[in-house]
């Protein structure tokens, strides 16, 4: 890897890989349930299309067939997603000033989480921020999660019934993606960050909700980077 | 496609967008690194990550066998100590979470 040169599109879509194998089961399963839901596959594609954002689509199923007024459902899956503030900013601030940004609101659309901690890590390990790369890091997760979506809808329900062994692998590919990109960022001085962010996912997600608990880890770890705990030094600390 | 469905996920889609551009325009180039601004958006990354893995991990230990989860996860940091490739480690990952899935159900 050059660390002069700027990304290429097509490094992107190879750092989109494990993304794309982490996407794959779980949007499958969402047209699954979607289809099982009764809802049509082109609206099932449509949702993953349009909205792009898994477990606001996963709630977006329950407040659909339980007949939630529309305006209830939206608000409720906006607020779901307000966490996605946070990640241009920080993406930003880790690249620096020299950020070329003529099509970030074309790229900024595939700004999911994986996506925001996969280019998260790529820049820790050495890449050179661009825009060919972050298009190619989105493009590749979004055709993935819309492929898994066609084929989940059309597949229709009990598709991974007969495998149990491939459905349990599959389905820890996201929590291992996710372990995988926190290691590669991983420094000493964050580390009470992490647990910080840890411990207030638990404790809101047994005594609330997973969204809540979701809300309620990242800004109780970036309010610990606030009080000092994550001291912002770069490459100096790496565990 | 139900034009309710459609509306929904424009609402929703258009606000997601927003959430994940707009701040990206912010001028983050005249922050002082030691601010309080800095030290929270420094934070933000390694908080979110963190956040999302316990996340996404936490509902399999409802199901009482954490065997499966450990082997997962141990594959995940060895194969990253030795390779330190994120796909190698996610794939090897997923794998022993399988195979222990897989020994344990047979």
């Amino acid at each position: 890897m050059s660390e002069a040169s700027p990304s290429t599109f097509v490094q992107g879509l190879v750092s989109a890989l494990p993304i794309a194998l982490g996407y794959f089961p779980i949007a499958f399963a969402f047209g699954v349930a979607a289809t099982g839901q009764g809802l049509s596959p082109l609206e099932a594609f449509g949702l993953s299309l349009i909205i792009y954002a898994g477990a606001a689509q996963f709630l977006a199923l329950a407040l659909i067939t339980s007949g939630a007024p529309l305006l209830v459902a939206a608000f409720t899956l906006v607020a779901m997603n307000i966490r996605h503030v946070l990640y241009g900013p920080a993406l930003m601030k880790r690249v620096g000033p020299q950020a070329r940004l003529r099509h970030a609101w074309a790229w900024a659309f595939g700004l999911t989480d994986e996506v925001f901690g996969a280019a998260l890590g790529a820049l820790a390990r050495g890449r050179v921020f661009s825009e060919p790369f972050m298009f190619g890091l989105a493009a590749g997760a979004y055709a993935s999660w819309l492929a898994g979506t066609a084929l989940g809808a059309f597949a229709g329900g009990g598709a991974l019934a007969g495998w149990p062994v491939l459905e349990a692998a599959l389905g820890f590919m996201l929590p291992a993606l996710f372990l995988a990109l926190l290691l590669s960022i991983l420094s000493r001085a964050q580390l009470p960050v992490i647990a910080i962010a840890a411990v207030a996912t638990v404790t809101v997600t047994l005594a609330v909700s997973g969204t809540a608990g979701i809300l309620a880890g990242m800004i109780a770890g970036a309010v610990a980077g606030v009080l000092g705990f994550g001291a912002p030094r770069r490459g100096k600390d790496a565990v | 496609m139900r034009s309710e469905i459609l509306i929904l996920c424009l609402i929703v889609g258009a606000f997601t967008w927003a959430f994940r551009y707009l701040p990206t325009r912010m001028d983050m180039s005249r922050l002082p690194e030691s601010g309080p601004l800095s030290r929270f958006l420094s934070a933000t990354g390694p908080a979110a990550i963190a956040t999302l893995f316990v996340a996404s991990a936490l509902p399999m230990l409802s199901g009482g066998m954490p065997l499966p989860l450990l082997a997962g996860t141990g594959a995940v940091v060895a194969i990253y100590a030795l390779s330190r490739s994120v796909v190698g480690a996610t794939m090897a990952g997923s794998a022993a979470y399988g195979a222990v899935f897989w020994g344990l159900s047979a």
